[in-house]
């Protein structure tokens, strides 16, 4: 049901020089929390819609413009998001009033999503990382997200090396079939990921980790 | 199955961030005695179900479904570790791709990484137990069935909250989510066999649960149990109750016309039968599922496991090391 | 493997140490029967002694599945705490200190690693928190990391690229931070393995002059042997798990017979 679209580099754009950019990433994602709690509590009615749901539309549209995140990407990523919405929003059209639950429902979605996408884009992760460090989140966690955000890069990458090299050696035409080797390769990266998490604790250790 | 936000109502994202933060907390609770060897082993696991996760396969109609990995993380790395990597996966896909909602948080981290990897994992202790002979191709299956399970039960569960949010009814919500993530978990399984059987076949002492990365005593199952079986009971048995109602309205539009229909009847006599057939033939259809995903379960591991006795099987990749000594 | 080849240990007198100071008197690095078997037996090393003096810097040789990289990982006590060991045994003493459990965070204060694979060693999501690791494991207040982290990353050459993300940087400067990380924790010998692997032909030759300028002790792992010919003026070879021969780096490496019993080959800049 979700879509994966993270070819190539993540967060491309979230080290730019903007002055959204410079904001401290605790205020950005307060700012966020708070648009997702007001947009999901608001209800939707003609006078809400008439003014409070353009007014958050227009604030992120001016937010994204002083970010100087080029809107074609963010539109891209929007666009790569509504499918899902909406399929899983038609269930709700089966019901007496659906419409109204429909398009409401592609309403906030629509704006809580394009909130996150511009949180996404303009505060680095390691900022992000150090609120969390900051609100006592557990070291264990922090650790966990710290580590696979480094990680993640470089095991998508060795994945689809190892998914071309095998592509290479094997004649199946059916492309139907191809998740089977995909699965055979993602054992293959288990084995290789507990090998790099023991070079990794290796190197933690070397330089005075206990 | 990453639910945005928008789709659920307040007091269904409360309750069910009530669940995941218990269930959180019992989590790290079990790994707070965690070998420090075993904490990058966290992290790299946490990026290997998000690669993982970006698996996708062919589900019948054109359709496309994708790994959720919790069953498959639980059985790698043991049930509390993979409640904490299926958290931090979600959290970073939430802030760093906008894929499931900020507050939803709550209700994804419940469906995936609780129900999905807990209960699928209870489903997989139990099974694995039961099962006589080859304790590595039993592993398979029951890992198998498990990851299905798993899916299924979070479908149920997800299901319920878009219900109780009212953002759909429970007639269309639980037959087309349950009855898609039915076909969805069959991929599940598969792939969860498939890679469980690789590590078998090259490295099976990573599958030696004592070297698991948490030590989860029966308390902490129980902790597990109960907020599985909480779940299951506040978002999916009110609804439960309802499908056979609107599958009577579905009939009656249809034209089963003559037969009465009556709300919340506990007699289940023969003067009723439109409601007793329906109940009864939901009932049926979810004992064959189950069943079925549990034969496909075996079968997978029959075909995986066959060669188990030391051949390659063509097309592997040896297990690369990674310095060389 | 190699049964009936004859093999010449050349024993090389080091220089008398100055003994004023009292560490001064021992050896840098000092391997006393060392071994170690994996349960696989690629890589595992037996009998191993060598000395290596304070200020050398000393080449180590040989094929792929000598038992390099396991002997690297005795200099610092990473080995033989590891779970696939079954057997090990022997002694290593730095500065006259022998590594036991007790003392790992000691020694590696004075003994600093860097690993083959570069991205298993930047492990930190910016390149700031990496080179800061070490000295914040070594407990250095905050206005000393900041200081070691300015003046590494100064040194290898990279100065600015605090906020880089380690995704996003070339093998060489992924090499280069992570040895300002080593650095960082200011040892005063360094273990490098692989140091020029998967280099440009720039990348190495900046990397070469880098190492060439660090004064600490340092033993080089490495296929390079270019390498070892212009920065190690000893060197030690190592086949099967075995210290088959040590000497000057030039004698060594000119000695063709020794070189093809081992899986090297002299060199061509200094080949007849």
């Amino acid at each position: 049901m979700s879509g994966h679209h993270h070819e190539g580099y993540f967060d491309p754009y979230s080290r730019v020089e903007s002055p959204v950019h410079n904001l401290p990433a605790g205020v950005k994602l307060f700012v966020a929390l708070g648009l997702v709690v007001a947009v999901v509590s608001v209800p939707v009615r003609l006078a809400s819609a008439a003014t409070f749901f353009p007014a958050v539309g227009l604030f992120l549209i001016g937010v994204a413009g002083m970010s100087f995140v080029p809107p074609s990407f963010l539109l891209k990523r929007l666009a790569q998001m509504e499918p899902v919405v909406i399929g899983a929003g038609l269930l709700a059209l089966f019901q007496p009033g659906g419409v109204r639950v429909f398009v409401a429902l592609l309403l906030r979605t629509t704006l809580c999503l394009s909130t996150m996408l511009l949180l996404a884009n303009t505060t680095p992760f390691p900022d992000v990382l150090a609120v969390l460090r900051r609100l006592r989140v557990p070291g264990i966690f922090i650790t966990t997200l710290a580590l696979m955000y480094r990680y993640l890069y470089v095991l998508v990458d060795e994945s689809q090396r190892m998914r071309r090299a095998r592509a290479s050696r094997t004649f199946t035409r059916s492309r139907r079939g191809a998740w089977v080797g995909a699965a055979s390769t993602l054992g293959h990266l288990f084995v290789r990921t507990g090998d790099r998490a023991e070079r990794v604790y290796h190197a933690m250790c070397s330089r005075g980790w206990k | 199955m990453h639910v945005p936000d928008g789709f659920l109502d307040g007091k269904t994202l409360a309750a069910a961030g009530i669940f995941s933060g218990v269930g959180l907390g019992a989590a790290m609770w079990n790994v707070r005695r965690l070998s420090p060897r075993r904490v990058p082993l966290m992290g790299l696991s946490a990026a290997f179900i998000f690669a993982g996760q970006m698996l996708n396969f062919p589900v019948a109609g054109g359709t496309s479904g994708h790994l959720i990995g919790g069953v498959l993380a639980a059985v790698l790395l043991g049930p509390s570790a993979a409640v904490i990597i299926l958290t931090a996966v979600l959290v970073i896909q939430c802030l760093l791709f906008a894929d499931g909602g900020l507050l939803a948080l709550g209700a994804n981290v419940l469906n995936m990484g609780i129900v999905d990897s807990v209960g699928g994992y209870l489903v997989y202790r139990a099974v694995f137990r039961l099962l006589p002979g080859d304790r590595h191709s039993a592993r398979v299956a029951a890992a198998a069935f498990a990851a299905w399970c798993g899916a299924v039960l979070a479908s149920m569960v997800c299901s319920g909250e878009l219900v109780a949010s009212g953002t759909a009814k429970a007639h269309v919500a639980f037959p087309a989510m349950v009855g898609v993530h039915m076909a969805i978990g069959l991929g599940e399984a598969a792939i969860t066999a498939i890679v469980i059987a690789t590590i078998s076949k090259t490295r099976p002492e990573l599958l030696d649960e004592r070297a698991g990365a948490d030590r989860t005593g029966s308390g902490g199952f129980l902790v597990y149990g109960l907020i599985v079986a909480a779940a299951l009971g506040v978002f999916v048995s009110p609804f439960a109750c309802q499908w056979p109602d609107g599958l009577d309205h579905v009939a009656k539009v249809i034209g089963f016309g003559h037969r009465e229909v009556e709300r919340r009847s506990v007699i289940t006599n023969y003067q009723f039968p439109g409601i007793s057939n329906l109940r009864v033939a939901t009932a049926v259809a979810g004992l064959v599922g189950t069943l079925l995903a549990f034969a496909v379960a075996l079968g997978l591991s029959r075909v995986l496991m066959r060669s188990r006795a030391g051949t390659v099987t063509a097309g592997d990749e040896p297990a690369l090391s990674g310095a060389a000594p | 493997m190699f049964a009936g080849v004859e093999v010449s240990l050349v024993d090389v007198e080091p220089a008398p140490a100055p003994a004023s100071d009292a560490t001064a008197a021992f050896a840098a690095i000092e391997a006393r029967g060392l071994h170690f078997h994996y349960s696989t037996s690629d890589g595992s090393i037996h009998g191993i002694n060598f000395r290596i003096e304070q200020g050398e810097t000393v080449g180590l040789n040989g094929p792929n599945g000598a038992g390099k990289s396991t002997l690297l990982l005795h200099l610092n006590g990473i080995l033989p705490e590891s779970q696939n060991a079954r057997s090990s045994g022997g002694e290593v003493f730095i500065f006259g200190q022998r590594i036991t459990p007790k003392n790992l965070y000691e020694i590696r204060r004075q003994v600093g690693l860097l690993f083959q694979d570069p991205d298993d060693q930047l492990f930190c999501p910016t390149v700031w928190e990496d080179v800061a690791f070490g000295p914040q494991q070594f407990g250095v207040s905050q206005a000393e990391v900041q200081r070691r982290v300015k003046q590494c990353l100064a040194q290898v050459g990279l100065t600015g690229f605090e906020q880089r993300s380690p995704n996003r940087l070339s093998g060489g400067e992924k090499r280069r931070v992570a040895l300002a990380g080593v650095l960082a924790c200011e040892p005063q010998v360094l273990v490098l393995d692989e140091p020029t692997s998967n280099l440009d032909p720039r990348g190495r030759r900046e990397f070469k002059a880098l190492l060439a300028s660090l004064p600490a002790t340092k033993i080089v792992a490495t296929h390079d042997l270019e390498l070892v010919l212009e920065i190690c003026p000893r060197a030690l070879v190592i086949d099967g798990g075995q210290l088959v021969a040590q000497g000057p780096t030039a004698e060594l490496l000119a000695d063709e017979p020794l070189m093809l019993a081992h899986g090297l080959e002299t060199p061509a800049s200094i080949r007849r």
